[in-house]
């Protein structure tokens, strides 16, 4: 007779907010050998990069991948075009790229811990820390002129210069979600169904997360130190105060850990950007076609986002291919599962932040 | 638990965290990104915000003498803002407003009147190169 049960989890689930399948092998309530099935919310994204659009078009339509990470997606494709054209954006340019990003990573890690707290049956918190992301959201708002889809960067430069009135607006939010982000970590970390719960559930063993490629937050909480901010000099990181987290345990507690000390360190280079921001044009004429082949990295708040674009000095691109952190992480997901109880799933999913509607794209 | 207890009490007499929607208006930021607005005056037809637009939501259509007429779609729009870049007389002939377009009516034919206008401004694209072409010929001809 067969031990073992088949319960699958998804692709439609009280739990998940995308579509994804999990199929779990289960013995009792322990989960023995883990099936995932991601390709619900296939768009052709890539395909269209290369026959409906052209390239100057293009970073508005893989902008539209992932409603959260927007602003990361048109950040790697502007990257890899201006690589290809040999174009070099200014220090003014670039800061205001890093002030967006780390803007999307605030709200994007806010987003990860409420549903962590919900899947925790802690629906209140949930509340109060999706209306605090709100602050970040107002920012973001105010300096693109959109909630959600920020069109903010565009190849040469970024669409709008910031003004005395937002950069008062800037920190009086910054400064007003610092204070909330202090309790928050007093709350992860002292209450019950927070901390205790989540302590020594879902564990990524340093050797997996090298063997399994892990990256991103996940990674870091096993004490993995990888960072493409750290890794790669398209951005000066090292100048306006980045610092890499790393926690040992790789739990959920960790990952919770990691979130709300990036959020911190990115609240404090946010600041750093806006009091230093260097004098100089915010758009600059980037001339010719793209030829040849470029690879871009850019640290998305869920782990390395990597872009291939080819060209061969035409208006339409003969290759796109976007490689999304989610993606890339599914065999260390898949080994965090195995060993754990069933009931356990949900939260341990919820701790991975996963992102279906980039990773299927 | 004291403290919570208390926290709960409190709650009652603090303002209210969400936006009361239908009763208070939502105020949009300055600056928002909204419609995109036309000046027939000052445009010199260029069709340079035609050729930028990531969805096609601007076409031209070409008339028989030469003279084009502009028509734009606001819902098919993802107000980039690329037009106004692209366009060599911002402010005047093309800019970007920063009121929020409506959902679209049956009667407005989103989907099927662009459609159809779509199929017009290519086919009257062709037609005119088309008499160009052929204005040309007999004109070689006639010399």
């Amino acid at each position: 007779m067969k031990k073992t049960i088949q319960i699958p989890l998804g692709s439609q689930h009280i739990s998940l907010l995308e579509p994804i399948r999990f199929k779990f092998e289960c013995e009792n309530e322990k989960i023995i050998g883990v099936d995932a099935d991601v390709g619900f919310v296939h768009r052709g994204v890539e395909l269209a990069c290369t026959r409906s659009f052209e390239f100057k078009q293009v970073g508005y339509v893989v902008a539209r991948v992932c409603g959260l990470c927007a602003i990361t997606h048109s950040l790697s494709y502007t990257l890899a075009v201006e690589k290809l054209l040999g174009f070099v954006a200014n220090d003014r340019i670039k800061y205001l790229r890093m002030l967006m990003v780390e803007l999307d990573r605030i709200h994007s890690h806010m987003l990860c811990l409420a549903h962590t707290a919900e899947n925790a049956g802690f629906e209140a918190l949930f509340m109060q820390i999706m209306g605090d992301r709100e602050l970040i959201m107002d920012v973001q708002e105010a300096i693109s002129g959109n909630r959600v889809q920020f069109d903010y960067i565009s190849i040469g430069g970024v669409n709008r210069d910031l003004t005395p009135e937002l950069v008062a607006l800037i920190h009086k939010n910054l400064g007003l979600l610092t204070d909330k982000i202090d309790a928050l970590i007093g709350l992860f970390d002292n209450n019950w169904s927070l901390s205790l719960k989540y302590k020594g559930v879902g564990v990524l063993r340093l050797e997996d997360a090298y063997i399994y490629n892990a990256l991103g937050p996940l990674a870091r909480a096993a004490g993995l130190a990888t960072d493409v901010r750290a890794e790669t000099s398209d951005f000066p990181y090292e100048d306006i105060g980045y610092t890499m987290i790393l926690e040992s345990t790789g739990d959920i507690h960790a990952r919770n850990f990691v979130r709300l000390r990036e959020i911190v360190n990115s609240i404090a280079m946010c600041q750093n950007i806006v009091n230093n921001l260097p004098v100089g044009e915010i758009q600059e004429k980037a001339k010719g076609k793209p030829n040849g082949e470029a690879v871009v990295r850019v640290e998305a708040p869920r782990g390395e986002l990597f872009y291939l674009v080819r060209g061969s000095g035409q208006n339409m691109l003969d290759r796109v291919r976007i490689k999304t952190p989610t993606f890339s992480a599914i065999p260390a997901m898949m080994e965090v599962f195995k060993g754990s109880e069933y009931a356990d799933a949900p939260a341990i999913l919820a701790s991975f932040d996963p992102c279906m509607s980039c990773t299927a794209k | 638990m004291f403290t919570s207890m208390l926290e709960a009490f409190l709650n009652l007499f603090r303002p209210i965290r969400t936006h009361q929607y239908p009763a208070e208006e939502m105020v949009l930021p300055s600056g928002y990104r909204g419609l995109i607005e036309y000046g027939i005056d000052a445009c010199i037809f260029c069709d340079k915000c035609e050729k930028v637009c990531p969805p096609g939501a601007i076409l031209f259509y070409q008339h028989e003498d030469g003279t084009k007429t502009y028509r734009y779609n606001p819902w098919l729009c993802i107000y980039c803002g690329e037009c106004v870049r692209a366009c060599p007389k911002p402010e005047e002939a093309l800019w970007q407003s920063e009121t929020k377009q409506l959902s679209a009516l049956k009667e407005e034919g989103a989907n099927e009147g662009w459609f159809v206008w779509e199929e017009a401004c290519k086919q009257s694209r062709e037609e005119y190169a088309a008499a160009k072409k052929s204005a040309k010929i007999q004109n070689k001809s006639e010399e």
